[in-house]
């Protein structure tokens, strides 16, 4: 039996010479830095809810109706007549929102730790450019159920792009394929969702996997393990500080997904709405676009960003400002290698205003959450008494979380290239606490 | 030591934090309808007084009478005598049978249909819903809500229930009238335990066709996070193993 | 540095335990997505029998009904056409349905008449050639395809031809009697198509 799974392996050898030397390339002799802590499952993880997305979306295709008569009773039919259709559609609506939960985390260490600074700069924009894309996934995904959110959110984001001037009005209507969101725009986001944009992520995944490969992980100290000694005991020609990827990190990260793959299980046969974090008590109200939700606010995962967007006041008869706030706090992402020019990588060997500003900046972009979502809503009047004026506080609240978000990028350039940032002595080697 | 895992605990933490929050109650506060799905013998009385008070004029269009038998743990004659009051066969969805166009001209409005009611609006809105009718001679038919005033929906449970009527707060002239409470001002055939009790009923069996997945996924669910955390703990076993080379 | 000796039995134990738990982990997760491709309640519900009074049928009239998307085709064989039943079986491919046609109806129906009650035929109307709806010509006189016509199927197509049973002539394209569905007697009058005395269908 061995025998025939060795010839097999020795004719598919023969004629495609380079498969085995690229799988040591990538796994076995992928030397990665020994000291990756809880940060560094999120990637993998995210790999997993990648392939848990399109697995069940394709099975959701099988049953669901793409057209605007048909698509919220086609949910129903998934939830309610198809064998087990309302799990394949909770591992849907979960996998969405962890995907964020996990994309965030993923993003986070990458600014923590500095991996983003020469020379990974490539894979962070790739990256960057999956979180953008992912974005548009998401957002057309949401509008598929066609529920009264569905179409309310739709509305609501596509009209944003009215704000640009000159272009504005036709753009939106370009978009929707009609002059409110209708069967047009569901049939076309579908055709983007199920196919376009998972192609074109499946891509940038592969290409933000080799960008990292052409130079290597980075780590929790910053510390560049190829510049250090050479010689492990797998390798002598290879760093001392590194150890293949498989078996050491697939391991590793064996356990993360079981873990993970608990905590998906919890949420989706016990709490699959999350109290309608996850999935909106609106939504269960097909589209009506006569009857608009007392609250649009898009799923928790844009909030940060569409609070951006309100908190930007209307200036010169305009609100593109708003937009353009909202464009702007993903683009200054973006330009981090080039805003942040310091030279030490991670954060445990940075100056002290860094660790505040970074702290700062995750406070605001929760703050921002919060704002969002509404939530200071129900804080605020439990915090400071029922009859405050909600406006005036939401608006004080949101707009110095705007401003401690693009704070940070100001300050970091002005700490970095005008010399103010004191760091720590890096050290030599990877410092690993086993 | 602590300054390692700053980071690492500030993460749990917030997660901590955030899921609580996400659980944390939005909206006016409402008493709570303390339904509970597992409760057979509930859904069944639930799903007769929805049959003899509400079907007249709701729908439940995705919920199949097939369904609520296996669900409710009742026989195909059991549903087909007791519930089934049109000619529906065992495997179509409960349709009302008044003509949507006929309701529209009564009430102005179809009355909505109730498979996703509580999913739209919490059982809480609905059990408070349906104990917060009373007589209103202001409105055209009648009646009024408090939790959604001005809805054109008659009360269906008025013989259950009785009659309420809405006593006003004692306020200074030219201020809009204000609903203190509501009072029963005319018993019906059930005390008033009796009523809260089938309302509860009532809301449970709207619950579980809102969702009558939801009868099994828990059971599902224990075995697969068990069996998850187990594997959990096998990996964790086999990764200590492989990670003795990693110094 | 530190202890050199692998324990290769305990890694080999450790891997292949959980590699084994975490297949049964991975099948018990297909399990869900194989079992959504079968019927769902919407089609098991459009498929559901039907039932079918047999009352305002005449003797030599068809009745067809629907079931499951097919034609079924409900005969009142008069006296004449049972008698010349029996008179067919030389001419015939499989007049006993045990050969060829041994899976073409169920047990009750395999008899010289294929039905419960001599007289009512209840058969899905598709021709076993190519799935053409059969043209009933239940008159016995001579035909163009056939001088000596007892009654049954024509079919237009490929121009196969059934007697009053629905079993197949030799010499013609189909090779099989047409299919007897599941079906029972609610009462003297009234049949279900789709499920018979035992149950499912």
């Amino acid at each position: 039996m061995a025998n025939v799974f060795a010839s097999i392996a020795d004719w598919v050898n023969d004629r495609a010479p380079n498969l085995a030397p690229t799988y040591r390339k990538h796994m076995t002799e992928y030397y990665a830095p020994k000291n990756f802590n809880l940060w560094y499952y999120f990637g993998s993880l995210a790999l997993l809810v990648l392939v848990n997305q399109i697995v069940t979306g394709i099975f959701l295709t099988m049953n669901y109706d793409p057209s605007a008569a048909g698509a919220f009773d086609s949910v129903q039919y998934i939830m309610r007549d198809v064998e087990w259709g309302w799990l394949i559609r909770y591992m849907h609506t979960t996998g969405a929102s962890l995907f964020f939960v996990v994309i965030y985390m993923h993003m986070f260490r990458g600014i923590m730790y500095g991996s983003y600074k020469k020379p990974r700069e490539l894979v962070w924009l790739l990256g960057m450019l999956i979180f953008l894309v992912l974005m548009a996934e998401a957002f057309m995904g949401y509008v598929l159920p066609w529920g009264n959110m569905s179409f309310w959110g739709a509305k609501v984001i596509v009209s944003l792009f009215g704000t640009i001037p000159v272009i504005g009005k036709d753009l939106v209507e370009w978009i929707m394929g009609d002059f409110l969101p209708a069967d047009a725009t569901l049939n076309r986001f579908f055709a983007l969702h199920v196919i376009a944009l998972p192609l074109v992520l499946l891509l940038l995944v592969v290409l933000h996997l080799a960008a990292l490969h052409e130079v290597g992980s980075n780590n929790p100290d910053g510390v560049d393990i190829k510049h250090g000694p050479k010689g492990n005991r797998w390798d002598a020609t290879k760093p001392a500080d590194g150890i293949p990827f498989h078996p050491y990190y697939t391991v590793k990260d064996l356990v993360g997904v079981g873990l993970f793959l608990a905590i998906a299980a919890f949420i989706i046969f016990f709490q699959p709405t999350l109290g309608g974090w996850f999935l909106e008590h609106d939504n269960s109200i097909a589209a009506n676009n006569l009857v608009t939700p007392a609250q649009i606010k898009p799923v928790w995962y844009f909030t940060a960003f569409y609070a951006i967007v309100r908190m930007i006041p209307s200036a010169l008869g305009t609100a593109v400002w708003g937009v353009l706030g909202m464009f702007g706090s993903i683009a200054l992402l973006f330009a981090l290698p080039w805003i942040d020019v310091g030279k030490v990588r991670s954060i445990r060997y940075r100056g002290t205003g860094y660790k505040v500003a970074l702290t700062l900046f995750v406070l605001a972009f929760l703050g921002l959450v919060m704002i969002g979502t509404d939530y200071t809503d129900v804080l605020f009047p439990k915090l400071f008494g029922a009859d405050i004026d909600m406006t005036a506080w939401d608006n004080a609240f949101g707009r110095l979380m705007t401003l401690i978000y693009f704070g940070f990028f100001v300050f970091l350039w002005l700490y970095t290239h005008l010399g103010w940032e004191k760091t720590k002595p890096v050290p030599e080697r990877v410092t690993t606490h086993d | 030591m602590i300054k390692r895992y700053i980071s690492t605990i500030a993460l749990a933490l917030g997660l901590l934090l955030g899921t609580s929050a996400v659980m944390a109650d939005e909206g006016p506060e409402l008493p709570s309808a303390a339904t509970n799905i597992r409760d057979t013998a509930s859904l069944q009385r639930g799903a007769h007084l929805f049959f003899n008070y509400c079907v007249g004029c709701h729908s439940l269009k995705y919920e199949r009478y097939e369904r609520i038998a296996d669900d409710l743990g009742l026989t195909q004659a059991d549903v087909m005598n007791n519930l089934n009051f049109t000619d529906a066969k065992f495997g179509d969805t409960v349709i009302s049978h008044m003509p949507p166009d006929d309701a529209q001209k009564f009430f102005g409005k179809a009355p909505p249909d109730l498979s996703l009611e509580v999913s739209a609006k919490g059982a809480d809105w609905v059990f408070a819903y349906l104990n917060s009718f009373y007589l209103d001679p202001k409105s055209p038919i009648g009646w009024n809500n408090t939790i959604l005033p001005n809805a054109a929906m008659p009360f269906p449970l008025w013989e259950l229930q009785g009659e309420q009527t809405a006593v006003m707060k004692v306020g200074k002239p030219g201020d809009d009238a204000q609903i203190e409470k509501l009072t029963l001002s005319h018993p019906g055939r059930l005390t008033p335990e009796q009523y809260q009790q089938a309302t509860r009923d009532l809301t449970n069996f709207l619950e579980y066709v809102s969702e009558p997945a939801a009868l099994e996924r828990r059971h599902y669910g224990i075995w697969v996070v068990l069996f998850l955390l187990a594997f959990t703990f096998l990996a964790y076993l086999l990764k200590k193993e492989y990670w003795k080379d990693v110094h | 540095m530190a202890n050199e000796v692998v324990d290769q039995g305990r890694r080999r134990f450790l891997t292949a335990t959980t590699a084994v738990v975490g297949g049964v982990g991975v099948v018990a997760a297909v399990v869900p997505f194989i079992k959504s491709w079968e019927p769902s309640a919407r089609a098991k519900a459009a498929g559901a029998p039907v039932t079918q009074s047999l009352k305002k049928v005449e003797p030599g009239q068809q009745l067809i009904v629907a079931w499951r998307s097919l034609p079924v085709f409900i005969v009142n064989r008069t006296p004449t056409q049972l008698a010349a039943l029996p008179k067919q079986d030389p001419r015939l491919v499989d007049p006993t349905s045990t050969g060829s046609s041994v899976d073409q109806q169920p047990k009750y129906a395999q008899n010289g008449t294929r039905s419960i009650k001599p007289e009512w035929l209840v058969m899905v109307g598709i021709c076993t050639h190519l799935g053409c709806v059969p043209d009933f010509v239940g008159e016995m006189k001579p035909e163009p395809f056939d001088p000596n016509w007892q009654g049954g199927y024509y079919c237009p197509c490929h121009h196969s031809r059934y007697d009053m049973a629905g079993r197949v002539y030799q010499g013609v394209p189909a090779p099989k009697n047409m299919v007897i569905p599941p079906y029972q007697y609610l009462d003297d009058s009234t049949i279900q198509i789709g499920v018979d005395a035992q149950g499912a269908a």
